[in-house]
This record gives C-alpha cells, structure tokens and sequence, in this order.
C-alpha cells in the first residue's frame, strides 16, 4: 500500500484586518472591518475576531455589519500590504516544500511527504511554519494536518485562531461521519439545503447513499461526494495553480439602466481583465459578462471567438451584442463584470494574422 | 376564407424562409411567416430583421388576406405530409386550420399588420450578373470569412464593383480568397459594400439555377437580389474593409506545382498527428522535394514527402493543415500551384493558369 500523503493547510487569521491591526496600533482589541463603507454598497472582505462576536462575517453587507455594530471602524482594504505578507508567506512554505498551492493571498496546501524537516513530521513542519511567520509578519495563521486537502482544510478550521489540528488516517473516517454536511469544503448553502431534502445532514448520511444516486442528483459533483465522505480525496498539490478565468465586476452606487453607460462600463471591465490577462501572459478566447439586476437576479451571458481577444482589438461590437441578448430594458442594473476564460499561453497559438502583419 | 396549395409549390419556399428565422427570437412574431393572399398568387416573406427573403408563388383565384403562421411548425407539417398533397388553409380569427387528406392542424397565428417592415434606404446601383458565376464567385471565397470575429467586419464579404469587373474578398486573417471576373454589363460605378456572413449564406442556398441572370441593387446599407421570383434583402456591415493587397505586393519565390489530389491525400495523412487544437504542420522544400510533418504533444510524428519542380534555397514553413487544406479543395485544376513569399510572410494558393480565384494562406511560427 502507498504511503499516506502528508499535507497542510495554512489559513491565515483574519488576515486582512490582522495586517491593519499590526500596522495601525489604534486598531488592536477593537471590532475592525475591512471592505466597503457603510452607506456604501459594499461587503465585509475581511472582519477581526473582535467584531466577529457581533456576529459580523465577511460577505455580509458593511451596511448590515454596521448595524450590528454602531461603533465597528470600518477601512478600506490596502491590497499592497495584503500582498507583501502574503509573499513571505510564501517565501516560508518553499523553505519545506515546492509543493505548495497558494488558494488566495492568505490560504495555501502544502505536500510535505517528502519533507525531512522536523523528523519528517507534518505536525512539528506546521507548528514550525506557524512560528515562523509570527516571526516574521507579526501575524497568526492556524494549521490543519492531514493526509488529504479535504481533511486537512476542515483541520485548519477547526482550532483557529492561532490554531493546529491533526486528522490522521485512523481517525479520518470517523472525524467525516460525525461532521454536518455544510461544514464539507465544496458544498454551499445551495447544496446543503439539497442535501438536507435528501435527509442527508452528516458524513455518516452521505455515506449511505449509493453513488448511482448521488451522480443522479448532483451530476459531476456527485462522485466527488462519494469520495470525500470516504476520507478519499486524491487530489494532487498544485504548484502551479492554472488561471481558468481572468474576472473583475463592479457593483454601481446607484442602479444604472442607461445601455450607453452599461456599454461603457463592460468596456472598462474588459480593459482591466485584459491588464490582468497581460499581466500573466495568458490569451483568452471566451468572453463573458454577467448582470445583475436591482432585483438581484443575475444572468451571464458569453461568447467564445476563434481568435485570442487582445487589448487591439475593437471589443464594443461584441460587448454591445452579448448585451443585446440580455435584457435590460426597464430593468435596472446593480452590478457588472467581465470575465475572460479558456486561457492559453499565447505561444501555443502561433498563427500569424494577415492583417497584422500588413498594416 | 379557404385557400388551397399544393405542397411541392409551397416547400422549397418555406425551407428558405424558415432558414433565415432565428430560432430565439427577441420578437415573437419574427418566427412566424408572413403570407399575404392576392389575386392569383401568394406572397411569403420570413425576416430576421437583418437579412429578409420574400417569395412569390402562384394559387388560383383568391380572395386578399394577410396571415402570419409559425413558420418552423408549418414547414414541418407540409414536409412530412405525402408528396403532392394539396394542403387546404382556413382562416379564421387567431387560428388557422391546415388540413390535408385525413390530416388536420391548427396553429396559432399572430396580427399580419404587427409584422414589422423591413427597412431599406434608396437602392441607387444596380448590376446584373450570371447566377451560375456569382455562386461560384461566392462558394470560392465564402469559406475564408470570419465567423464571430471582434473584427466585426470580417464577418462578411467584400462585394467589390469597378465598372467591369467584380470582385470578391473574404478573410478571417489567418488566410484570405479573392475571387475576380468580368462582368458582362459593365456597372459603370466603382463601389465596394461588405455583406454580412448570414446574409451571404442565405443568398448561396438560393441559386440553385445557374441559368438564370440576377438583377443586384444597393445602397451604401442595404442590398438586394433578385432570383426570379424570390427577393433577397440584406443589411450591410457599416465599415470599412481593411486593406489586403499588401499581401500580394511583395516579392515571391518560384512557384511549385503539385498534383492537386497527391497533395490533398498527404496532408489528410499527415493532419491525422497535428496537434489537434492549432492544427500546424511544417513544409520543408529543398530543391525538387517537399516534405511535410507533423507531431502532436503525444510524441507522435508524421512525414510525407512529394517530389516537385522547386529550384531555390531550402526553405521551412508552418501552416494549419486546414486552411491550406481547404484552399487546395477549392482549387478546380489538376495541378495546385504554390507560391511562397521570400521573406515565408505567406503562401499564395492558386490555379497554374486562370487566375480568377487565389487563396492566400497565413503561416504559423515555427
């Protein structure tokens, strides 16, 4: 038999508001938010455990948050000093692994089974790499060990903050059948309510159901589910993370339903997911925006060209003729956003245009 | 009111009108066909707001009426109904009975004053033209357009009229087919106009008859042909075709002939082990041999190689496999000739001696 696998998942503590609480002293021991503004309509990016006693989480509207809690400061997110942490992080997993999945500046998978640091122990390699970063960026991160992503994951959540968890093999199956369904990485709120209309609320329900059934009711998902609720979860550590979608979006302080200015801004989202697009030389063929309306429904709508879309060319007559096929009259818009999929390193593609080269 | 066809008469007209109709309609009454009853004859017309058909068929004496019936719904029960049958229409209010022999349908039908007018500005040029040579002009440069391109002109062909002669250009820039001929009248007039792709894959279906002559009008937005009794209208790209001759304006190596079929056949091979998503093979000519290769990112190889007439300095060159495939089938002779820029900017694609069509195609980095 393979030996088990040995990983960690590194989440850092409320990072954000961590990185402010470090950097601005009259920030420390108080309820602190970063995201929009109240009055804005704005979210909770990331919220301290101070204010998190009032029951303020991220994604929760700031002006919700600020209800909840009059005296809560509220600031901006400084993505600069986010990213700056984020790199020594970084800069510390590859001092045990190259086999390190960064998920988000502040949450990362480590593959340490070739590691021989600490006795080859995940346990003493994440209690090691917690010090270090205290050291070195002043911030906690909590710890999860385990023989796969999925359970080390849960792991890291369930001691935070300052935190480190072990599920080892032998405890693994175990651990999943007690634990609710909402708490399995990958099964949101949408799928939970589906799960508990099938009267499965534990790992220990999901188990019971064959996997005929569980592809019937939830399609692709449905064999992963089959494994998780098995402790079996071969997916590898990525180093190198593929870019699948290039996205940004923006939600209007007041509802917009002029089509010129919806035009405008899709245009102005396309030039900044193309920045990005450069930024990681990568060359996108398919295009799609995404609405949503005043009434919260939203809709996508894209379009996948034969040839790359690049900041030359001339992108209104597209954006205007995928916003055709949505609708927008008499329907106000809150939110836009443009996203650029089916990436590829633009030298694979080395066809050379006539119109290019000639003019 | 009663009205009785026969359902050879009304086929073949409502299979072109039931193409034109997009299947998700902004409007609903765009999936509906629009068929007006005069004295003796019929008059159906089918329109996606950017390319319309009209068609005419003669019934016998009837009274005027104006319907619209879901045309997709209507063609499918006259297309499976026997050959021959006389299908018999009864209007009556916000319903239509068709019946047929033992068979009997009611479909729903929509107001025909709502039916909205297609828009067309003065048709001030005219030309008329061969159907048989205007499709042919047409199937040699349709396959190059772009289809969904940014470049929303390129979507299109360019319809180029200089007094006597007609051209045109279709190019999606990874190649490029130009089509030249003498027109019988001279036009008179210079005048280019892009139509767009659907409109010209429309018009394609409708000349069937190469016999027959077409009078062309248009304006700088709007074109129509003319086919008998069928009237094809389109709008037009509003922009300006990019300049293409500077392809042509540079120097060339010798030209290489090949049997157009032995070429074909080696490329189909070797295609087998292109990377299947950019499709590239590599041409390498050394004097009087062509070796063509390809390999995938499975390690897999392939190698043909054919004999030729080329004197000059080795050379190596990439192309998708396809479009040159597609030139090479376009190609009417025996013999293909190939003519590569010197500075391997492009490969020009044509018959040894008439030069009424050429195809450019565009390499890929090696």
């Amino acid at each position: 038999m393979e030996a088990a696998r040995k990983i960690i998942h590194i989440d850092m503590d409320a990072f954000f508001a961590a990185v402010e609480q470090r950097d601005f002293p009259q920030y420390r021991n108080k309820p602190l938010i970063v995201g929009g503004l109240p009055g804005s309509r704005g979210v909770v990016s990331t919220c301290s455990y101070e204010a998190r006693q009032y029951g303020i989480h991220s994604a929760m509207p700031s002006t919700t948050a600020h209800r909840l809690c009059p005296h809560a400061i509220f600031v901006k997110p400084r993505f600069e000093a986010y990213r700056e942490a984020s790199n020594s992080i970084r800069k510390i997993f590859a001092d045990y692994t190259d086999l390190f999945e960064p998920l988000s500046l502040d949450e990362a998978y480590l593959d340490v089974s070739q590691c021989n640091r600490c006795k080859g122990s995940a346990t003493l390699i994440a209690k090691d790499i917690k010090e270090k970063i205290k050291q070195q960026t002043g911030l906690t991160a909590s710890a999860g060990v385990s023989y796969n992503k999925f359970l080390a994951k849960i792991a890291s959540d369930l001691d935070k903050p300052d935190g480190l968890y072990l599920i080892t093999p032998d405890n693994g199956p175990g651990f999943i059948e007690t634990l609710p369904i909402g708490k399995f990485h990958g099964i949101g709120k949408a799928t939970e309510k589906r799960m508990h209309d099938l009267g499965i609320f534990t790992g220990a329900d999901l188990k019971t159901m064959p996997l005929a059934s569980l592809q019937d009711y939830f399609g692709k998902a449905g064999l992963h589910y089959y494994h998780i609720c098995r402790g079996i979860d071969n997916r590898p550590v990525n180093h190198q993370r593929i870019t699948k979608s290039i996205g940004v979006e923006v939600t209007f302080q007041e509802d917009l339903d002029n089509r010129e200015t919806l035009l405008i801004q899709l245009q102005n989202l396309l030039n900044k997911a193309l920045g990005k697009a450069k930024e990681k030389k990568l060359a996108a063929y398919t295009l799609t925006i995404k609405i949503k309306y005043s009434d919260f429904v939203q809709i996508t709508r894209s379009r996948t060209l034969s040839k790359a879309i690049t900041e030359n060319l001339n992108a209104l007559p597209l954006l205007d003729d995928l916003l055709k096929t949505a609708p927008t009259e008499r329907r106000k818009v809150r939110l836009l956003g443009v996203a650029l999929s089916s990436l590829a390193s633009p030298s694979c593609n080395r066809q050379i245009d006539l119109f290019e080269q000639f003019q | 009111m009663k009205y009785i066809i026969n359902r050879e008469q009304l086929l073949v007209p409502l299979q072109q009108i039931v193409s034109v109709i997009e299947k998700r309609q902004t409007m609903p009454i765009l999936s509906n066909v629009l068929m007006v009853f005069r004295e003796n004859t019929l008059v159906m017309t089918g329109t996606d707001l950017e390319v319309q058909i009209v068609t005419e068929i003669a019934i016998e004496n009837t009274t005027f009426a104006e319907i619209t019936l879901p045309a997709r719904k209507f063609l499918d029960i006259c297309r499976l109904l026997p050959t021959g049958a006389d299908i018999k229409l009864e209007v009556a209010d916000d319903k239509v009975k068709v019946l047929s022999g033992r068979s009997r349908f009611i479909l729903s039908t929509l107001p025909a004053e709502n039916y909205p007018e297609f828009s067309e500005t003065e048709l001030d040029h005219r030309f008329t033209i061969n159907a048989g040579l205007f499709k042919k002009a047409l199937e040699k440069t349709v396959f190059c357009m772009a289809s969904q391109d940014v470049r929303y002109y390129l979507n299109g062909l360019l319809l180029n009229i200089s007094n006597s002669r007609i051209k045109l250009v279709a190019s999606d820039g990874h190649r490029l087919s130009v089509f030249e001929d003498n027109l019988a009248n001279p036009a008179g007039y210079e005048a280019r106009i892009i139509l767009p792709r659907k409109g010209v894959m429309e018009l394609v279906r409708l000349l069937d008859d190469p016999q027959i002559q077409l009078a062309i009008e248009f304006s700088s937005n709007n074109i129509r042909v003319t086919i008998n009794n069928t009237i094809f209208s389109a709008k037009l790209v509003d922009a300006k075709y990019p300049d293409f001759n500077r392809v042509f304006h540079q120097d060339f190596l010798t030209p290489i002939h090949i049997q157009r079929q032995l070429l074909k056949d080696a490329l189909t091979r070797v295609a087998i082990l292109s990377n299947e998503k950019y499709k590239g093979v590599t041409f390498d000519l050394s004097s009087d041999s062509l070796k063509i290769s390809a390999h995938n990112p499975e390690h897999e190889e392939a190698e043909e190689e054919i004999v030729t007439d080329y004197v000059g300095e080795p050379l190596s060159i990439a192309f998708n496999v396809q479009y040159v495939l597609d030139a090479i089938s376009n190609i009417d002779s025996e013999i293909s000739e190939l003519t590569i820029a010197s500075n391997s900017s492009c490969c020009i694609i044509d018959e040894p001696e008439t030069r009424s069509y050429r195809f450019i195609v565009m390499p890929m980095r090696l």
